[in-house]
């Protein structure tokens, strides 16, 4: 067919023809893009001069580091899972009661207890692994029961996750009927609260945990899949992707992840009971908002994530070492959260308005 | 009808043109609409119906020429002030909410309130039942909307707006999704207002109905007045010829052809057989077989159901009845996932809800066949090597595999997601509106591409509601009209007139 330069009209109703791309370039235009990464990091950097200079004597020291990396350790492996789901544009409400759940069932198979079905109920006492694998299973199952209840049937991931918040908290509680457990299966004891040379090994799972996801989520056709369902659902679907088990998956896996992360707290604290993890849940979401992932879906990642831990790993402690009063340290925490998510959404804004 | 006795116009326009950037939507345009009349408006896409009333409604208020309401100049600054000024509106997309009753709908905007500002309620319910009763509408107040009929929330809708004071009602396409005894209830509706004394325009492609309901028509061609017609004298030849025009003939580009030969010759085997096709309240008793290296044009107006046809065909959505054979085996096509997997791809009207607008094109390119590409481990120079490929012959302009989607012209995002569909070639591929708000260029473009991909031997649904688009590329041509095929075309001269007539 051959291009001839016929003038032509455009019809009246025709929407207007896009105008020609933008050019791409620029040191202006390479930072608007990359602002969903920079601002997280600006603020890392700018606590750790803030405390540096605070606490000069107490916060720059290589065992001042250590602690802060070991505090946000078993929050590490939680806010993997809760990237994922992120990711999806979805919520997870359940992952800290979740954790405590799970942590309870694994030391109460290892110590042998009575477990109440209503209709029967049974004496079981098992060795440490299929302690340990039976209640990280369950986990992993009550989480693909989240993901079938919000893509089988609809129910929104908030609503859905809330109702197996309730779930897994009133298990817990009917199980252990409020008293505290003690005998802790040994490897949860190993790899929660023992060193490797000077380095907790606590630290290394979360290193491990965070670079597996990691590798998932950027080598993976499952990780494209989970950055392009949240981006786009719509899209997704209409180029033959079953949405619906991706989501599902990342639910499993949020909840497996979470009962990892209860687990590794049980084996840290010595004791597990069916309190005490509370605070998880928004310090997870905190977290993995605070590095920048995005709450509408499709963009951030496990290297967002690991800027949000430290920002929040660094704002804990340093509150703590400048002596602020206890009282106090919610509501500061409070604040700079506001701010963060504040500069989550502009961050996107300043993309989209480059890219539309 | 006699009920249009030549008194002074309501609402009269004197050479009126309006343009948007560089073109000419409407041209030194005449216009005049008597009391107690209902006038038609007809014309194609594009002929400036829209732009017209548009004019006449305040969402327009730049433009030469004159505007005059019972003999006076005016000029609306916005549609609040034609609203103000008795001139209302019923878009295509009813403005109702769904969940309130009749009666709050209809008191929407100002509510009969109590001395504290609490609304009054049985003044409200004995309001509205009052004005419905002088309407003729025999409904009830307190039931919500959204549970009645499409038909019958059109209705409730005038009722709206001519509570608001309206005394001219400006209709946009009523009837396109209204079954025909819902459009009959329209039309008696239409009347008996008229009857009143107030003054109805209707748009609407549907010719039979603007002349059976119709006082007097008027065609628009290009932004221009061709003719305004007395309804009782005008048959619907006419109007086509008319709306169609002479001049049409001396543009020459394929997708502007007027007529074409339909040829039996390059068929092949039967790819997909469609067997009584049903979806309630869309289509109904679709069956049509589609060959290999045959593009089949499925023609009709927006909301005709045609386009939800494909819907079905790539399991968005699910049919209620009929089969679907592929190959010589029935399938079902229970997900877009399953869809892909029997060899279907399907470029839906709305491109930019196909594509990642934010992702970088190449991971776009390679989304639907990512299993066919690589394992379960990505490979990203395999990807951005394919990537390229299909830049390169499909002619995606910047060709930079690493520019996010949304960047491109609509033409080359068009582009894009037909790549997507062609890492691997489809046994069936299904277009809706594939060149819909393009450049020249990019229409010719996009058309050869899928002219290279007929020579392949892929089975093409061609689905638009652009007469050109489908006269100028298809093998053969069926006309769907209200959910049902209503004709079909092989082997025989096509004209543009013919599909409308059918339509």
């Amino acid at each position: 067919m051959s291009k001839s330069a016929l003038p032509t009209t455009q019809p009246a109703g025709a929407p207007p023809t896009p105008a020609a791309p933008r050019p791409v370039g620029g040191a202006l235009e390479y930072f608007r893009q990359r602002s969903r990464d920079l601002a997280p990091l600006t603020v890392l950097v700018v606590l750790s001069i803030f405390f540096t200079l605070a606490a000069p004597s107490a916060f720059p020291t290589l065992e001042n580091w250590r602690n802060i990396l070991a505090q946000v350790a078993s929050l590490a492996v939680v806010s993997t899972g809760v990237t994922f789901v992120l990711l999806l544009g979805e919520i997870d409400l359940s992952i800290a009661s979740m954790a405590t759940m799970t942590g309870v069932i694994a030391t109460m198979l290892y110590e042998g207890a009575k477990f109440d079905f209503g209709f029967t109920s049974l004496e079981l006492q098992l060795p440490m692994v299929p302690s340990v694998l039976l209640a990280w299973l369950f986990a992993l199952a009550l989480g693909a029961v989240s993901g079938f209840v919000a893509t089988r049937i609809g129910i929104p991931t908030f609503m859905a996750t809330l109702a197996m918040l309730q779930i897994t908290d009133g298990i817990a509680l009917y199980w252990t009927k409020g008293s505290i457990k003690y005998k802790i299966p040994p490897i949860l004891t190993t790899l929660g609260s023992d060193y490797l040379g000077p380095l907790p090994i606590i630290i290394l799972v979360a290193a491990v945990v965070l670079l597996l996801g990691h590798l998932v989520l950027t080598q993976t056709r499952f990780g494209r899949y989970v950055y392009m369902t949240g981006s786009s659902r719509e899209a997704a679907e209409l180029s033959g992707i079953n949405t619906r088990n991706i989501v599902l998956a990342c639910f499993a896996l949020s909840a497996f992840l979470a009962g990892m992360a209860g687990m590794l707290n049980v084996g840290r604290l010595g004791s597990a009971q069916a309190y005490g993890l509370s605070d998880m849940l928004l310090d997870s979401i905190a977290s993995v908002v605070l590095g920048g992932t995005s709450l509408f879906g499709g963009e951030g990642g496990i290297p967002n994530t690991i800027i949000g831990l430290l920002i929040f790993g660094v704002l804990n402690n340093g509150l703590n070492l400048v002596q602020v009063d206890i009282y106090l340290k919610p509501w500061v925490r409070g604040l700079i959260l506001l701010l963060a998510l504040i500069i989550n959404v502009y961050a996107l804004r300043l993309r989209t308005r480059g890219n539309r | 009808m006699g009920h249009a006795v030549a008194t002074e116009p309501v609402l009269e326009l004197r050479g009126v043109s309006k343009r948007f950037g560089g073109a000419q939507a409407l041209a030194d345009l005449d216009f005049d609409l008597r009391p107690g009349e209902i006038h038609g408006l007809l014309g194609e896409n594009g002929a400036g119906k829209s732009t017209l009333v548009k004019i006449l409604a305040g969402v327009h208020g730049e433009y030469e020429g004159e505007m005059r309401l019972r003999g006076q100049p005016i000029r609306f600054a916005s549609p609040a002030e034609a609203k103000a000024a008795g001139i209302g509106m019923v878009y295509q997309e009813l403005s109702l909410f769904k969940p309130l009753s009749v009666a709050e709908n209809i008191f929407s905007s100002n509510p009969p309130l109590r001395a504290g500002g609490l609304v009054d309620w049985q003044r409200l319910y004995r309001e509205a039942r009052e004005h419905l009763h002088d309407l003729g509408l025999d409904l009830d107040e307190k039931i919500p909307v959204g549970t009645l009929p499409v038909g019958v929330q059109q209705l409730v809708e005038i009722a709206r707006v001519l509570f608001s004071g309206a005394q001219v009602i400006i209709l946009d396409e009523p009837t396109s999704a209204l079954s025909p005894p819902e459009a009959e209830r329209l039309f008696a509706f239409m009347r008996r207002l008229r009857d009143q004394g107030r003054s109805l325009i209707l748009i609407t492609h549907f010719i039979e109905d603007a002349l059976r309901v119709a006082d007097r028509v008027t065609v628009l061609k290009n932004g221009r007045r061709v003719a305004t017609l007395e309804a009782a004298s005008a048959t619907q030849d006419d109007i086509i010829r008319l709306m169609i025009g002479e001049d049409a003939r001396i543009l020459q580009r394929t997708y502007q052809e007027e007529r074409a030969q339909l040829h039996e010759s390059r068929r092949g085997a039967v790819v997909l057989q469609v067997r009584g096709l049903t979806r309630q309240g869309f289509f109904e008793d679709v069956s049509f077989d589609l060959r290999e290296g045959e593009i089949l044009g499925l023609y009709g107006y927006v909301g005709a159901g045609h386009s939800e046809v494909a819907q079905v065909l790539f399991g968005v959505r699910q049919a209620d009845r009929g089969e679907i054979v592929l190959d010589g085996r029935p399938v079902q096509i229970s997900s877009p996932a399953r869809a892909k997997q029997l060899g279907f791809a399907y470029v839906p009207e709305n491109r930019r809800t196909a594509l990642q607008l934010r992702v970088e094109l190449y991971k776009n390119i390679s989304l639907a066949h990512l299993s066919g590409l690589t394992g379960w481990l990505l490979k990203p120079r395999r990807e951005l090597a394919i990537a390229r490929q299909q830049i390169q012959q499909l002619g995606i302009r910047p060709p930079n595999p690493l520019l996010p989607v949304g960047s491109l012209s609509g033409g080359n995002q068009q582009k894009a997601l037909l790549a997507k569909w062609l890492v691997k070639r489809p046994r069936v591929l299904l277009l809706v509106e594939p060149t819909r708000g393009m450049d020249v260029g990019a229409k010719d473009e996009v058309l050869e591409i899928i002219l290279r991909l007929r020579e392949q031997g892929v089975a093409v649904l061609l689905i638009s509601s652009e007469p050109e688009t489908i006269i100028a590329n298809s093998d053969r041509i069926l006309v769907m009209s209200h959910g049902r095929v209503t004709k079909e075309f092989a082997d025989e001269e096509v004209t543009k007139a013919a599909l409308l007539r059918y339509a």
